[in-house]
Protein backbone atom coordinates (compact mmCIF):
# COMPACT_ATOMS: atom_id res chain seq x y z
CA UNK A 1 0.00 0.00 0.00
CA UNK A 2 1.36 3.52 -0.93
CA UNK A 3 2.02 5.73 2.17
CA UNK A 4 1.08 9.56 1.48
CA UNK A 5 3.18 12.33 3.60
CA UNK A 6 0.36 15.30 3.97
CA UNK A 7 2.62 18.10 4.87
CA UNK A 8 1.65 21.46 6.61
CA UNK A 9 -1.35 22.73 3.88
CA UNK A 10 -1.44 19.55 2.02
CA UNK A 11 -4.54 17.96 0.52
CA UNK A 12 -4.49 14.17 -0.28
CA UNK A 13 -7.40 12.45 -1.61
CA UNK A 14 -7.39 8.81 -3.18
CA UNK A 15 -9.56 6.02 -4.83
CA UNK A 16 -8.72 3.03 -2.83
CA UNK A 17 -6.52 1.57 -1.31
CA UNK A 18 -4.02 4.04 0.42
CA UNK A 19 -1.92 5.26 3.97
CA UNK A 20 -2.25 8.42 5.16
CA UNK A 21 0.35 10.12 7.26
CA UNK A 22 0.68 13.41 9.01
CA UNK A 23 3.63 13.94 11.02
CA UNK A 24 4.27 16.59 13.89
CA UNK A 25 1.03 18.20 14.38
CA UNK A 26 1.50 21.12 16.50
CA UNK A 27 -1.17 23.74 16.52
CA UNK A 28 -2.22 22.46 13.16
CA UNK A 29 -5.04 19.84 12.97
CA UNK A 30 -5.23 16.75 11.06
CA UNK A 31 -8.43 16.12 9.10
CA UNK A 32 -8.98 12.20 7.70
CA UNK A 33 -12.29 11.59 6.15
CA UNK A 34 -13.37 8.39 4.15
CA UNK A 35 -16.81 7.35 2.24
CA UNK A 36 -16.46 3.70 2.84
CA UNK A 37 -18.75 3.08 0.17
CA UNK A 38 -17.43 4.55 -2.75
CA UNK A 39 -13.66 3.96 -1.17
CA UNK A 40 -13.16 7.61 -1.37
CA UNK A 41 -10.78 8.95 1.49
CA UNK A 42 -8.50 12.51 1.92
CA UNK A 43 -6.49 13.81 4.30
CA UNK A 44 -5.76 17.44 4.97
CA UNK A 45 -2.69 19.36 7.16
CA UNK A 46 -4.57 22.68 8.13
CA UNK A 47 -2.34 25.28 9.80
CA UNK A 48 -4.67 28.69 9.84
CA UNK A 49 -8.20 29.15 10.95
CA UNK A 50 -9.02 31.50 7.80
CA UNK A 51 -7.68 32.99 4.69
CA UNK A 52 -6.98 36.55 4.87
CA UNK A 53 -9.68 38.58 2.65
CA UNK A 54 -6.21 41.07 1.64
CA UNK A 55 -3.91 38.19 0.89
CA UNK A 56 -4.04 35.43 -2.50
CA UNK A 57 -4.04 32.19 -0.91
CA UNK A 58 -0.77 30.81 -2.06
CA UNK A 59 -2.09 27.10 -0.74
CA UNK A 60 -5.60 26.38 -0.54
CA UNK A 61 -5.06 23.59 1.89
CA UNK A 62 -3.85 25.93 4.53
CA UNK A 63 -6.59 27.30 5.87
CA UNK A 64 -9.91 25.88 7.51
CA UNK A 65 -12.39 28.05 5.52
CA UNK A 66 -10.72 27.13 2.11
CA UNK A 67 -9.14 23.64 2.47
CA UNK A 68 -11.93 21.69 4.32
CA UNK A 69 -14.29 22.64 1.20
CA UNK A 70 -11.63 22.09 -1.68
CA UNK A 71 -11.36 18.54 0.34
CA UNK A 72 -14.66 17.57 0.27
CA UNK A 73 -14.83 19.03 -3.40
CA UNK A 74 -12.34 16.86 -4.39
CA UNK A 75 -13.55 13.58 -2.56
CA UNK A 76 -17.09 14.07 -4.44
CA UNK A 77 -15.34 14.41 -7.59
CA UNK A 78 -14.23 11.37 -7.40
CA UNK A 79 -17.02 10.12 -6.44
CA UNK A 80 -18.01 10.26 -2.80
CA UNK A 81 -21.08 11.49 -1.33
CA UNK A 82 -21.23 13.28 2.00
CA UNK A 83 -23.76 11.56 3.07
CA UNK A 84 -21.51 8.40 3.90
CA UNK A 85 -18.80 10.27 4.86
CA UNK A 86 -16.81 9.60 8.34
CA UNK A 87 -14.52 12.18 9.83
CA UNK A 88 -11.84 11.78 12.62
CA UNK A 89 -9.91 15.15 13.74
CA UNK A 90 -6.28 15.51 15.33
CA UNK A 91 -3.83 18.15 16.54
CA UNK A 92 -4.79 21.63 17.74
CA UNK A 93 -2.03 21.87 20.64
CA UNK A 94 -1.42 24.75 22.24
CA UNK A 95 1.45 26.49 23.89
CA UNK A 96 1.47 25.21 27.49
CA UNK A 97 1.17 28.48 29.12
CA UNK A 98 -0.21 31.97 28.55
CA UNK A 99 0.91 34.29 30.65
CA UNK A 100 -1.53 36.85 30.50
CA UNK A 101 -5.50 37.20 30.39
CA UNK A 102 -7.02 38.08 26.71
CA UNK A 103 -4.84 36.61 24.32
CA UNK A 104 -6.87 33.70 22.88
CA UNK A 105 -6.03 35.51 19.33
CA UNK A 106 -2.11 33.75 20.04
CA UNK A 107 -3.69 30.07 20.59
CA UNK A 108 -3.54 28.68 17.32
CA UNK A 109 -4.52 25.59 18.25
CA UNK A 110 -7.26 25.93 19.87
CA UNK A 111 -8.67 28.45 16.88
CA UNK A 112 -7.77 26.16 14.34
CA UNK A 113 -9.99 23.47 16.16
CA UNK A 114 -12.78 25.24 16.38
CA UNK A 115 -12.44 26.91 12.66
CA UNK A 116 -12.22 23.07 11.50
CA UNK A 117 -15.21 22.03 13.66
CA UNK A 118 -17.53 24.79 12.48
CA UNK A 119 -16.55 24.03 8.60
CA UNK A 120 -17.27 20.22 9.03
CA UNK A 121 -20.29 20.92 10.49
CA UNK A 122 -21.07 24.11 7.77
CA UNK A 123 -20.80 20.73 5.51
CA UNK A 124 -23.23 18.77 7.29
CA UNK A 125 -20.67 15.87 8.29
CA UNK A 126 -20.48 14.34 11.70
CA UNK A 127 -16.91 14.03 13.50
CA UNK A 128 -16.86 10.90 14.48
CA UNK A 129 -13.94 10.96 16.90
CA UNK A 130 -11.29 14.17 17.50
CA UNK A 131 -7.89 14.08 20.04
CA UNK A 132 -7.61 18.07 20.01
CA UNK A 133 -5.97 20.58 22.06
CA UNK A 134 -3.14 19.38 25.11
CA UNK A 135 0.20 20.45 24.77
CA UNK A 136 2.39 18.11 22.95
CA UNK A 137 2.68 17.01 19.28
CA UNK A 138 0.81 14.18 17.67
CA UNK A 139 1.41 12.38 14.49
CA UNK A 140 -1.55 10.89 12.67
CA UNK A 141 -1.89 7.65 10.21
CA UNK A 142 -4.89 6.64 8.55
CA UNK A 143 -5.47 3.83 6.68
CA UNK A 144 -8.09 2.70 3.82
CA UNK A 145 -9.75 0.60 3.49
CA UNK A 146 -9.55 -0.30 7.03
CA UNK A 147 -10.56 3.11 8.15
CA UNK A 148 -7.87 3.03 11.07
CA UNK A 149 -6.71 6.26 12.29
CA UNK A 150 -4.23 6.21 15.15
CA UNK A 151 -2.53 9.30 16.80
CA UNK A 152 1.01 9.19 18.25
CA UNK A 153 2.15 11.31 20.91
CA UNK A 154 5.63 11.00 22.61
CA UNK A 155 4.47 10.55 26.09
CA UNK A 156 1.58 8.30 25.15
CA UNK A 157 2.91 6.12 22.16
CA UNK A 158 0.16 5.09 19.45
CA UNK A 159 -3.27 4.71 20.34
CA UNK A 160 -6.24 3.81 17.66
CA UNK A 161 -8.43 7.35 17.73
CA UNK A 162 -11.48 5.52 15.85
CA UNK A 163 -12.33 3.23 13.00
CA UNK A 164 -13.83 5.31 9.94
CA UNK A 165 -14.93 1.86 8.00
CA UNK A 166 -17.00 0.56 10.90
CA UNK A 167 -17.75 3.49 12.68
CA UNK A 168 -15.99 2.23 15.84
CA UNK A 169 -14.43 4.81 18.56
CA UNK A 170 -11.94 3.63 21.05
CA UNK A 171 -10.88 6.70 22.58
CA UNK A 172 -12.88 9.11 24.68
CA UNK A 173 -13.10 11.95 22.03
CA UNK B 1 18.06 17.69 43.21
CA UNK B 2 20.52 20.93 43.29
CA UNK B 3 23.46 22.06 41.18
CA UNK B 4 25.77 18.60 40.67
CA UNK B 5 28.32 20.40 38.45
CA UNK B 6 28.28 24.08 37.65
CA UNK B 7 27.21 25.27 34.01
CA UNK B 8 31.01 25.63 32.99
CA UNK B 9 31.91 22.63 34.02
CA UNK B 10 29.41 20.84 32.35
CA UNK B 11 29.89 22.71 28.92
CA UNK B 12 34.29 21.94 29.48
CA UNK B 13 33.07 18.08 30.25
CA UNK B 14 30.47 17.89 27.56
CA UNK B 15 32.59 16.16 24.02
CA UNK B 16 31.64 17.03 20.48
CA UNK B 17 30.54 20.42 20.95
CA UNK B 18 31.31 22.57 17.93
CA UNK B 19 33.34 25.46 17.66
CA UNK B 20 32.34 28.36 15.49
CA UNK B 21 35.38 29.24 12.98
CA UNK B 22 36.82 31.97 13.25
CA UNK B 23 35.72 33.57 10.10
CA UNK B 24 32.22 33.08 10.27
CA UNK B 25 32.43 34.57 14.06
CA UNK B 26 34.76 37.97 12.25
CA UNK B 27 32.17 38.26 9.84
CA UNK B 28 29.55 38.03 12.48
CA UNK B 29 31.13 41.34 13.98
CA UNK B 30 32.40 43.19 11.24
CA UNK B 31 28.74 43.17 9.29
CA UNK B 32 27.57 44.51 12.76
CA UNK B 33 29.85 47.25 12.91
CA UNK B 34 29.52 50.59 11.61
CA UNK B 35 32.78 50.63 9.30
CA UNK B 36 31.50 47.31 7.55
CA UNK B 37 32.28 47.08 3.91
CA UNK B 38 31.11 44.98 0.80
CA UNK B 39 35.28 43.97 0.24
CA UNK B 40 36.14 43.42 3.73
CA UNK B 41 33.25 40.76 4.27
CA UNK B 42 34.44 39.05 0.72
CA UNK B 43 37.82 39.01 2.47
CA UNK B 44 37.19 37.46 5.54
CA UNK B 45 35.40 35.03 3.42
CA UNK B 46 38.09 34.41 1.02
CA UNK B 47 40.11 32.71 4.35
CA UNK B 48 37.79 29.38 4.45
CA UNK B 49 38.06 28.76 1.06
CA UNK B 50 34.93 25.55 1.67
CA UNK B 51 32.52 28.39 3.19
CA UNK B 52 32.74 30.90 0.31
CA UNK B 53 31.93 28.34 -1.81
CA UNK B 54 28.95 26.99 0.08
CA UNK B 55 27.86 31.06 0.28
CA UNK B 56 28.44 31.59 -3.41
CA UNK B 57 26.01 28.52 -4.27
CA UNK B 58 23.54 29.97 -1.59
CA UNK B 59 23.98 33.05 -3.06
CA UNK B 60 22.78 31.70 -6.82
CA UNK B 61 20.31 29.62 -5.77
CA UNK B 62 16.72 29.36 -6.23
CA UNK B 63 15.14 31.75 -3.69
CA UNK B 64 16.96 34.55 -4.48
CA UNK B 65 16.36 34.09 -8.36
CA UNK B 66 19.71 34.98 -9.42
CA UNK B 67 20.57 31.68 -10.79
CA UNK B 68 23.90 31.24 -11.80
CA UNK B 69 24.75 35.17 -12.04
CA UNK B 70 26.41 36.04 -8.81
CA UNK B 71 30.18 34.90 -9.94
CA UNK B 72 32.18 36.62 -7.27
CA UNK B 73 32.11 37.07 -3.34
CA UNK B 74 32.57 40.99 -3.47
CA UNK B 75 29.37 40.69 -5.81
CA UNK B 76 27.28 38.59 -3.66
CA UNK B 77 28.10 41.11 -0.80
CA UNK B 78 27.25 43.55 -2.91
CA UNK B 79 24.08 42.52 -4.30
CA UNK B 80 22.71 40.92 -1.41
CA UNK B 81 23.77 42.89 0.98
CA UNK B 82 25.95 42.22 3.96
CA UNK B 83 24.62 41.24 6.52
CA UNK B 84 22.41 38.72 4.42
CA UNK B 85 25.68 37.34 3.47
CA UNK B 86 26.56 37.19 6.97
CA UNK B 87 23.70 34.88 7.91
CA UNK B 88 24.03 33.10 4.58
CA UNK B 89 27.92 32.17 6.07
CA UNK B 90 25.77 31.31 9.23
CA UNK B 91 23.66 29.03 7.56
CA UNK B 92 26.43 26.95 5.90
CA UNK B 93 28.43 26.62 9.21
CA UNK B 94 25.75 25.92 11.46
CA UNK B 95 23.60 23.38 9.77
CA UNK B 96 26.04 20.77 10.42
CA UNK B 97 25.37 21.02 14.14
CA UNK B 98 22.08 21.74 13.97
CA UNK B 99 21.26 18.59 11.86
CA UNK B 100 22.56 16.39 13.69
CA UNK B 101 19.82 13.62 16.21
CA UNK B 102 19.78 15.07 19.88
CA UNK B 103 17.99 12.06 22.08
CA UNK B 104 17.79 13.67 25.25
CA UNK B 105 15.48 16.04 23.47
CA UNK B 106 13.88 13.12 21.61
CA UNK B 107 14.77 15.38 17.91
CA UNK B 108 15.53 13.06 15.14
CA UNK B 109 18.26 14.19 12.42
CA UNK B 110 17.40 17.70 11.02
CA UNK B 111 14.54 18.05 13.55
CA UNK B 112 16.70 20.90 15.87
CA UNK B 113 17.92 22.19 12.28
CA UNK B 114 13.90 22.48 10.97
CA UNK B 115 13.23 24.19 14.21
CA UNK B 116 16.18 26.54 14.82
CA UNK B 117 15.70 27.93 10.46
CA UNK B 118 12.16 28.15 11.31
CA UNK B 119 12.54 30.24 14.50
CA UNK B 120 14.87 32.43 12.41
CA UNK B 121 12.41 32.98 9.27
CA UNK B 122 9.78 33.56 11.86
CA UNK B 123 12.12 35.98 14.21
CA UNK B 124 13.01 37.96 10.78
CA UNK B 125 9.70 37.92 9.99
CA UNK B 126 8.79 39.77 13.13
CA UNK B 127 11.48 42.19 12.97
CA UNK B 128 9.91 43.53 9.85
CA UNK B 129 6.49 44.00 10.92
CA UNK B 130 7.55 45.74 13.85
CA UNK B 131 9.85 47.52 12.22
CA UNK B 132 11.62 48.74 15.65
CA UNK B 133 14.26 46.30 15.16
CA UNK B 134 17.27 44.58 12.15
CA UNK B 135 15.37 41.75 10.74
CA UNK B 136 19.21 40.07 10.00
CA UNK B 137 19.89 40.67 13.58
CA UNK B 138 16.85 38.64 14.30
CA UNK B 139 17.20 35.85 11.81
CA UNK B 140 20.80 35.35 13.63
CA UNK B 141 19.44 35.44 16.91
CA UNK B 142 17.17 32.89 15.84
CA UNK B 143 19.16 30.74 13.82
CA UNK B 144 21.49 30.22 17.24
CA UNK B 145 19.18 30.53 20.10
CA UNK B 146 18.68 26.89 21.10
CA UNK B 147 22.47 25.91 21.04
CA UNK B 148 22.30 25.01 24.87
CA UNK B 149 20.88 22.28 23.43
CA UNK B 150 24.04 21.05 22.02
CA UNK B 151 25.44 20.71 25.45
CA UNK B 152 22.28 19.91 27.63
CA UNK B 153 21.32 16.93 25.23
CA UNK B 154 24.13 14.47 26.75
CA UNK B 155 23.43 15.14 30.29
CA UNK B 156 19.72 14.90 29.59
CA UNK B 157 19.46 11.49 27.80
CA UNK B 158 18.63 8.68 30.59
CA UNK B 159 16.81 12.08 32.12
CA UNK B 160 13.88 12.68 29.21
CA UNK B 161 10.97 10.63 30.67
CA UNK B 162 11.47 12.19 34.19
CA UNK B 163 11.39 15.48 32.70
CA UNK B 164 8.15 14.86 30.89
CA UNK B 165 6.55 13.30 33.83
CA UNK B 166 7.56 16.49 35.91
CA UNK B 167 6.59 18.39 33.12
CA UNK B 168 2.90 16.78 33.10
CA UNK B 169 2.79 15.83 37.28
CA UNK B 170 3.72 19.69 38.56
CA UNK B 171 1.90 21.37 35.61
CA UNK B 172 5.71 23.03 34.75
CA UNK B 173 7.32 24.38 31.68
CA UNK B 174 10.37 22.17 30.24
CA UNK B 175 12.93 24.62 31.30
CA UNK B 176 11.79 25.05 35.32
CA UNK B 177 11.95 21.13 34.61
CA UNK B 178 15.27 21.45 33.44
CA UNK B 179 16.31 23.41 36.12
CA UNK B 180 14.89 21.10 39.23
CA UNK B 181 16.89 18.06 37.38
CA UNK B 182 20.31 19.41 36.27
CA UNK B 183 20.41 23.09 38.30
CA UNK B 184 20.37 25.18 35.00
CA UNK B 185 17.99 25.02 31.84
CA UNK B 186 19.29 25.06 27.68
CA UNK B 187 19.00 28.94 27.85
CA UNK B 188 21.23 29.62 30.64
CA UNK B 189 23.49 27.13 28.80
CA UNK B 190 23.28 28.86 25.71
CA UNK B 191 24.07 32.22 26.66
CA UNK B 192 27.06 30.78 28.29
CA UNK B 193 28.20 28.95 25.06
CA UNK B 194 27.71 32.68 23.15
CA UNK B 195 29.64 33.80 25.51
CA UNK B 196 32.57 31.85 25.36
CA UNK B 197 32.37 31.88 21.81
CA UNK B 198 32.52 35.88 21.90
CA UNK B 199 29.07 36.14 19.98
CA UNK B 200 27.34 39.36 19.78
CA UNK B 201 25.60 40.41 22.41
CA UNK B 202 22.00 40.15 20.80
CA UNK B 203 22.95 36.64 20.15
CA UNK B 204 23.88 35.87 23.64
CA UNK B 205 20.72 37.32 25.12
CA UNK B 206 18.77 35.44 23.35
CA UNK B 207 19.93 32.36 23.69
CA UNK B 208 19.52 33.33 27.62
CA UNK B 209 16.45 34.73 27.50
CA UNK B 210 14.51 32.98 24.92
CA UNK B 211 11.79 31.45 27.03
CA UNK B 212 11.68 34.27 29.41
CA UNK B 213 12.62 37.63 27.81
CA UNK B 214 10.71 39.56 30.24
CA UNK B 215 13.80 38.27 33.11
CA UNK B 216 16.11 40.09 31.19
CA UNK B 217 16.40 43.37 32.93
CA UNK B 218 16.67 45.69 30.22
CA UNK B 219 13.97 44.56 27.65
CA UNK B 220 15.63 43.48 24.13
CA UNK B 221 13.60 43.55 20.89
CA UNK B 222 15.65 41.13 19.36
CA UNK B 223 14.98 38.32 22.26
CA UNK B 224 11.14 39.41 22.03
CA UNK B 225 11.16 38.37 18.72
CA UNK B 226 12.96 35.65 19.08
CA UNK B 227 10.75 34.59 21.85
CA UNK B 228 7.68 34.91 19.65
CA UNK B 229 9.64 33.68 16.64
CA UNK B 230 10.65 30.32 18.89
CA UNK B 231 6.70 29.62 19.61
CA UNK B 232 5.44 30.16 16.34
CA UNK B 233 8.10 27.48 15.01
CA UNK B 234 7.47 25.06 17.82
CA UNK B 235 3.32 25.60 17.22
CA UNK B 236 3.84 24.98 13.74
CA UNK B 237 5.28 21.76 14.84
CA UNK B 238 9.21 22.85 13.25
CA UNK B 239 11.01 19.59 13.90
CA UNK B 240 9.02 19.12 17.85
CA UNK B 241 10.97 17.45 20.35
CA UNK B 242 10.51 15.79 23.78
CA UNK B 243 10.37 19.07 25.02
CA UNK B 244 7.00 19.91 22.88
CA UNK B 245 4.55 22.59 23.21
CA UNK B 246 5.24 22.89 26.98
CA UNK B 247 6.62 26.24 27.12
CA UNK B 248 5.44 29.41 28.26
CA UNK B 249 4.46 32.70 25.73
CA UNK B 250 5.15 36.20 27.05
CA UNK B 251 2.51 38.32 25.52
CA UNK B 252 4.54 41.34 26.35
CA UNK B 253 7.20 40.49 23.43
CA UNK B 254 4.39 41.75 21.28
CA UNK B 255 3.71 44.84 22.86
CA UNK B 256 7.12 45.75 22.77
CA UNK B 257 7.42 45.04 19.14
CA UNK B 258 4.61 47.12 18.63
CA UNK B 259 2.71 43.88 17.04
CA UNK B 260 -0.88 43.18 17.73
CA UNK B 261 -2.07 39.35 18.57
CA UNK B 262 -4.04 39.50 14.77
CA UNK B 263 -0.23 39.87 13.15
CA UNK B 264 0.06 36.50 14.28
CA UNK B 265 -1.72 34.49 11.66
CA UNK B 266 -0.18 36.69 8.87
CA UNK B 267 3.68 36.33 10.23
CA UNK B 268 2.59 32.03 10.42
CA UNK B 269 1.11 32.22 6.88
CA UNK B 270 4.42 34.11 5.59
CA UNK B 271 6.68 32.09 7.55
CA UNK B 272 5.22 28.72 6.45
CA UNK B 273 6.07 30.05 2.80
CA UNK B 274 9.56 31.50 3.38
CA UNK B 275 10.77 28.52 5.54
CA UNK B 276 9.97 26.26 3.24
CA UNK B 277 11.14 28.49 -0.20
CA UNK B 278 14.86 28.56 1.70
CA UNK B 279 14.88 25.12 3.06
CA UNK B 280 14.35 23.72 -0.80
CA UNK B 281 17.13 25.89 -2.09
CA UNK B 282 19.16 26.34 1.08
CA UNK B 283 19.60 22.37 2.06
CA UNK B 284 21.03 20.44 -0.71
CA UNK B 285 23.79 23.20 -0.48
CA UNK B 286 24.40 22.94 3.03
CA UNK B 287 23.91 19.46 3.85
Amino acid sequence: METFGVGMSEIVVRKGAAKYLCLGLGSCIGVAIYDPRADVSGMIHVMLPAAFPDRPVDQIGKFADTGIPALLMAMEKMGANKRNMKVAIAGGAQVFKFNNTGTNQLDIGRRNGEAVIEQLTKAGLKILAKDIGGTHGRTVTFTVPDGQVEVKTLSQGVSELCNLADNRERSAA
Amino acid sequence: MGVIITIDEMIDRTADLPVIPAVALRIMHEADSNTASASQIAMLLARDPALASRVLRLANSAYYGLSGQVFGLKEAVVVLGLRCVKNLALVAVSYPWLSKPLHGYGLDPKDLWMHSHGTAVAAMLAAQRSGRLRDDEAFTAGLLHDIGKLAMNVWLERKTEALIQLSSLNGWSFVECERTVLGYDHGQVGGRIAERWNLPLSVIDSARYHHEPDARPDPSLVVDAVHLGDYLASALGFGMGADGLQYALQPNTLVRLGLHPQDIDRIADDLERERRLQAESFEEIVA
